[in-house]
């Protein structure tokens, strides 16, 4: 299989089919990071063809040395929020380390745990708190929880620090928890 | 370190800190993991969140994982992200390129494309930019009747040439039939004027082989159906809409027929495209789309 960086070559040269390579090798990636953060088909498809426009316009500034699926990350992250920022400009906090408080204390408008309850399911409970997540908790959510990726590796592909990913993490879990409590669903520990 | 699970009713440090998130997904060093073991065995609270967490991941697991469009079909996000390229590639001095949307506009609704700068007063500049909407609709209706009246014919012209490199079947000949008309109209018409912008804006000397190829490709798939809609238009008797049509079936047709070897070929379609003024003529089609 061509590398990556080979692909990015050729297309920043204007190989057309280069780039389009890249962007098979990537699209199921992508897309799931911005359907686990949209939530819906269509805004999903929407962050996607923004990161993959941002992909090419950027592809003579990326450096060789670069890990890609990190640079990609952070454009997705990025296009997430811009996404977010379009259409809610109320939650338009943006991605950093100084508005990071800001972040942990602004909920998404969608509707709550004890509105959700009733469907009984535990994965909608969550889906619906995962929605009401800041853009920054959620991002790290995501690539944390259905990434797997490792807190430095997530600190890394977003530009933070590990401290900072590592309290939006826990800021996260502990919004989840409390959700679950709030909904009364009986999720193990000692009643 | 408090622990609530010893009695008090403090949080407890360990759970404040993040530590049982870390232990959790296995980011403790060696030495901390052994201790938040032992920890856990005391600290209730502790151990209630490690519970949450692991029934969080259950519940999540469960979900359905989405990381491709419904049906798992990748074309229209594939052609999309193609035309939104190919804007850029037409305007890399001028504007930066925008994901290009191909949603039906709200019906009822005042919407230009741009909806952030539409401005009241602006009202009887839009009025002209209707009535060629309307037109443009009506021709739309036209197009499919012809659309389905001439797949017959087509397909008996197809089967009569097989060697022709252009010869289809008459489904894939005849799109608009098997589509929303609408939604055709308004793509149709979006993807030709990016055609159209880019070859106007491109460098001559400057355009590679694979480029000329790419070009020609878009300017062929998009010439079937302009020339139906010229047809639709000549035969309702709408001149002027015609002769935009034409005009730029004039365009597709010179750029599809171009070899990329001749220096002289994308100056004459340059030409073509100003002494035609079809980007202006394209901009008002595009203003308001195919409002009916």
């Amino acid at each position: 299989m061509t590398p990556d960086t080979d692909l990015i070559f050729r297309a920043a040269a204007g190989d057309h089919s280069a780039f389009q390579a890249l962007v098979e090798r990537h699209r199921s990636m992508v897309y799931r990071v911005a359907y686990q953060f949209a939530g819906n088909h269509h805004d999903a498809e929407d962050i996607a063809q923004d990161v993959f426009i941002k992909v090419y316009r950027s592809l003579d500034r990326f450096r060789q040395d670069a890990q890609l699926t990190s640079w990609i990350y952070r454009i997705v992250m990025n296009a997430c929020i811009d996404h977010r920022r379009r259409h809610s400009p109320a939650a338009s906090a943006p991605f950093g380390e100084e508005a990071e408080q800001r972040m942990l204390n602004t909920p998404e408008e969608a509707p709550g745990p004890e509105e959700t309850t009733y469907a009984g399911e535990l994965g909608d409970v969550l889906e619906a708190e995962i929605a009401r997540l800041p853009p920054g908790q959620r991002m790290v959510f995501i690539m944390r929880h259905h990434q797997d990726l490792k807190l430095g590796e997530i600190a890394s592909s977003l530009g933070l620090a590990e401290g900072t990913v590592k309290r939006q993490l826990h800021a996260a879990v502990h919004r989840l928890r409390r959700a679950l409590t709030t909904a009364n669903v009986n999720v193990g520990g000692p009643a | 370190m408090s622990a609530a699970g010893e009695g008090t009713t403090r949080v407890c440090d360990r759970l404040e800190s993040g530590a049982v998130e870390l232990y959790f997904y296995d980011e403790l060093p060696v030495a901390g993991r052994d201790g938040m073991a032992s920890h856990l065995a005391r600290c209730r609270e502790c151990a209630a969140a490690l519970d949450d967490l692991k029934v969080i991941r259950a519940a999540l697991a469960l979900r359905p994982g989405v990381s491709a469009p419904p049906s798992g079909d990748w074309s229209n996000f594939m052609d999309r992200l193609d035309t939104a390229v190919l804007a850029h590639k037409g305007s890399q001095n001028s504007e930066p390129p925008k994901v290009v949307s191909f949603e039906p506009r709200n019906p009822g609704t005042l919407e230009p494309s741009n909806p952030g700068t539409f401005e009241p007063s602006n009202l009887r500049s839009y009025i002209g930019l209707f009535a060629t909407a309307a037109l443009l609709a009506i021709v739309t209706i036209s197009v499919v009747f012809l659309a389905r009246n001439r797949a017959v014919p087509e397909a008996q012209f197809a089967a009569a040439t097989p060697s022709s490199p252009d010869a289809r079947p008459a489904a894939e000949a005849t799109p608009i039939a098997t589509t929303g008309m609408r939604s055709v109209g308004e793509q149709h018409l979006e993807r030709s004027k990016l055609v159209v912008l880019g070859l106007a804006s491109k460098e001559p000397g400057e355009v590679s082989v694979s480029d000329w190829a790419y070009e020609r490709s878009l300017a062929s798939s998009l010439l079937n159906d302009t020339r139906l809609y010229r047809l639709a238009a000549e035969e309702r008797g709408l001149t002027s809409l015609a002769g935009v049509m034409r005009d730029l079936e004039l365009v597709l047709l010179e750029t599809s027929m171009a070899q990329g070897s001749d220096p002289a070929e994308l100056p004459q379609i340059q030409r073509l495209i100003r002494k035609r003024q079809l980007i202006q003529k394209m901009d008002v089609v595009n203003t308001v789309g195919l409002v009916p």
